[in-house]
């Protein structure tokens, strides 16, 4: 079955256009015109991916996308018509994976999406540990001991790539590679944003993180599973 | 040392305070005139004392000589002038004298016989008590000499008091002519004289002081206003637009601070209506790249559609979505240019600064062109003798300026050789790029930074650029409190040169690259000199 996109956006022709592409790529493509409906059109089709333009009527994308992460963890992608730094990074924190600045073109859009619905890393071992984590890998679980923590796929993969190596130290740019799927500089604010929201939910204590390590100058590495 | 630093602070505070000086100046002027003033009186006052007191000894002297010349004749009148005891006699006219001067300070009686006469008797000497030796040569010639008139010298008493003495002849019957000398003590009037003195040189001094004092708040008045204009026109300065003065009354310094309220009202309408015109502007540079980006969207995304299945078109169609794609890219491009220039003619900029390695920046964007000018045949060298430190710059925009005069370079180097030279110095951070093709004409040089200028219209364009990269190279330049020049000979080549501050809010004072480069001249001119 073909993975499903909701398209939120206000500009009819912007979103016919992007059902366009996303059909001859394969995609089958929802729409929605409205923020305000964007939650219902949600619930109502359970897509596999979010396009959300951040520019809305009713409700602000941002907002739109807070309501869609307290439901669920799917992959969203935002449209944002300004690089501004606050409004990318207002996005990233309320939840959004990724984003595309406008105009972009379409193998650009179709290579976000694919990454975001690509399966995980193959991995040798089913089970992997971090800190005092343990890592389901076929079952996208994390759990505390008996606890089960709620991540979003995105998250489950930046703690997956860390813990498949344990004492390899990434830099924000190699992440955004395995992870993001850039091959060329990006906004490294990605990493940064996504590390603190992770870090919110697996950490003990944020503040002194245990799980996902700094290494100043550098990058992140796994916590020691000692 | 501690006298030093007194007089610099008191130097400082003369330069700094107007209130000090004109109460300094006050004060001396005034102490000046008082000075003048005072001593005059006090030699007029001095001087009248001394007269009314001398005018006062020689009436008394005219009397005592008077009483002394009745004794002697009266005695003489009544027995055989022989007979009379001329010593009693003296001791007689002696106390009589004493006892009759009706003024104070008489301290002396003598009566001295005038040397050179022969008379059949002499007159023992009568004199009070520890008579002062005070009678000089000079006045006993004077007084025998004299008509019988009273003489009269100043003299100092022993006891170091101001004295005088008066003389006169007596003719004594049967002794001869004699002189009368009394000698006057005038302690009594310097001490009035001093008292007189020490008064009027303390109530000077206090007419200096209150002087001093009026002046002071005299002053105040008219520098307190000024000073409140001065703090208000400063806060004023500092962006606190809503500050006024205080405006009291009717007078002049009233005025002053109405008119410069008026000032300082309309010049906060004139900012407040620029500061609305830049949000304005800035409003509007947003709403346009929103408004804009979205129908360019669906455009890039459609065309790139047809542009993906052209192989399927006919030949025509297949090259209009070629075209399209093509046109739809540089459109992308110049918008955002545009939207860049309008967001610096709306002062809506600002530098996202972190430190950067300059060496290791200009490497990156001259590997990034390194390709297109392997194209063109370009070999692309860096050479960089200096600069291998972090400065505070903003990375993007330097990157951009950097990819900008490579990429002009590379498209006016003809494929000869292009040289960036990074250096530095203790103030600035340099770095030319220079390239050796066709070149410019001086009147064309002057004009490269301006917005949609060509340097030559005709000339097949191959990177594509918008028209504004310069201008917006040279924006970022200044940006950074830096200079973007060029030199360009025609066949000779161009050489951009951008010069940075090495620090945030240091001047700079001279570039580290010299412009026009060192090998400016070309070669062959230089071996025909």
């Amino acid at each position: 079955m073909n993975a499903r996109i909701l398209v939120v956006d206000d500009d009819t022709a912007l979103a016919e256009m992007i059902g366009i592409v996303l059909r001859t790529e394969g995609f089958e493509p929802l729409f929605c015109t409205d923020g305000a409906e964007a939650l219902a059109a949600f619930t109502e089709h359970k897509p596999d991916l979010v396009l959300l333009d951040l520019m809305l009527p009713g409700k602000d994308g941002i907002a739109v996308c807070a309501d869609i992460r307290k439901e669920s963890g799917t992959p969203i992608i935002m449209l944002t018509a300004k690089s501004d730094t606050t409004d990318v990074v207002r996005g990233l924190e309320s939840g959004a994976d990724d984003y595309v600045v406008k105009p972009f073109n379409p193998k650009e859009l179709v290579a976000r999406i694919r990454t975001r619905l690509r399966p995980s890393p193959e991995v040798t071992n089913d089970r992997l540990r971090i800190g005092d984590l343990v890592l389901d890998v076929p079952g996208h679980e994390v759990r505390r001991g008996e606890q089960k923590i709620n991540l979003t796929p995105l998250e489950f993969e930046l703690l997956l790539a860390l813990a498949m190596k344990p004492h390899q130290v990434f830099t924000r740019e190699m992440l955004l590679e395995q992870v993001w799927g850039y091959h060329y500089k990006a906004d490294t604010r990605l990493v940064n944003v996504h590390v603190q929201r992770l870090r919110a939910k697996v950490e003990l204590d944020p503040d002194s993180p245990t799980i996902v390590m700094t290494v100043r100058g550098v990058g992140y590495r796994a916590g020691s599973t000692d | 040392m501690r006298l030093a630093r007194f007089w610099r602070g008191a130097g400082r505070i003369w330069r700094t305070s107007l209130q000090f000086r004109t109460v300094a100046i006050a004060v001396m002027l005034t102490g000046l005139a008082v000075t003048g003033i005072g001593g005059y009186m006090a030699v007029v006052i001095g001087d009248n004392l001394f007269d009314s007191r001398r005018d006062e000894v020689e009436t008394e002297h005219v009397r005592a000589t008077l009483l002394a010349q009745d004794l002697f004749a009266d005695a003489f009148d009544v027995e055989d002038p022989a007979q009379v005891d001329l010593e009693n006699l003296a001791i007689t006219v002696k106390n009589n004298i004493l006892s009759s001067t009706a003024s104070p300070g008489t301290t002396g009686f003598t009566m001295l016989r005038t040397p050179g006469q022969s008379t059949p008797r002499t007159m023992p000497r009568p004199q009070t008590q520890d008579f002062p030796e005070v009678i000089t040569a000079d006045l006993r010639q004077t007084v025998a000499d004299g008509s019988g008139r009273v003489y009269l010298q100043s003299v100092t008493l022993p006891s170091g008091a101001p004295g005088l003495v008066a003389g006169s002849q007596v003719d004594v019957p049967t002794a001869g002519q004699y002189e009368l000398y009394l000698v006057y003590d005038l302690t009594n009037a310097q001490a009035t004289l001093g008292f007189v003195q020490q008064t009027m040189a303390l109530g000077l001094l206090l007419l200096v002081v209150m002087i001093g004092a009026v002046t002071y708040f005299v002053v105040r008045l008219v520098v307190a206003p000024v000073q409140a204009a001065a703090q208000t026109s400063e806060r004023l300065a500092a962006g606190q637009l809503e500050h006024r003065i205080p405006v009291q009354g009717e007078d002049v310094l009233a005025t002053l601070a109405r008119s410069f309220n008026g000032m300082a009202d309309s010049l906060q309408q004139k900012i407040t209506r620029l500061a609305e015109l830049s949000r304005v502007q800035q409003r509007f540079v947003s709403d346009v790249s929103h408004e804009l980006r979205t129908p360019l969207t669906t455009i890039r995304l459609a065309g790139d559609v047809l542009y993906d299945q052209r192989e399927t078109f006919s030949p025509t169609t297949a090259r209009t979505a070629e075209l399209l794609h093509a046109q739809v890219e540089r459109f992308e491009l110049l918008l955002a240019d545009l939207l860049e220039i309008s967001r610096y003619d709306a002062g809506a900029v600002e530098l996202d600064l972190e430190p950067t390695n300059i060496v290791r920046l200009v490497e990156d964007a001259v590997d990034s062109v390194q390709l297109l000018a392997a194209e063109k045949g370009s070999d692309l060298r860096l050479v960089a003798p200096g600069g291998y430190f972090e400065a505070e710059v903003d990375p993007r925009r330097i990157r951009r300026i950097l990819r900008n005069l490579l990429g002009n370079a590379v498209e006016h180097g003809e494929g000869k050789p292009i040289v960036v030279t990074v250096d530095s110095n203790s103030t600035a951070i340099g770095i030319t790029v220079r390239d050796y093709g066709v070149g410019m004409e001086p009147a064309m040089a002057n004009r490269v930074f301006d917005r949609f200028w060509r340097a030559d219209p005709s000339r097949k364009r191959t990177i594509g650029g918008t028209g504004l990269g310069l201008a917006i190279a040279l924006e970022d330049a200044a940006l950074h409190e830096g200079t973007l020049e060029v030199w360009s000979e025609v066949g000779n080549g161009t050489c951009f040169r951008l010069t940075l501050p090495r620090e945030r809010g240091v001047s700079i004072l001279v570039s580290p690259i010299d412009l026009p480069p060192a090998d400016g001249p070309p070669l062959e001119e230089a071996i025909n000199d």
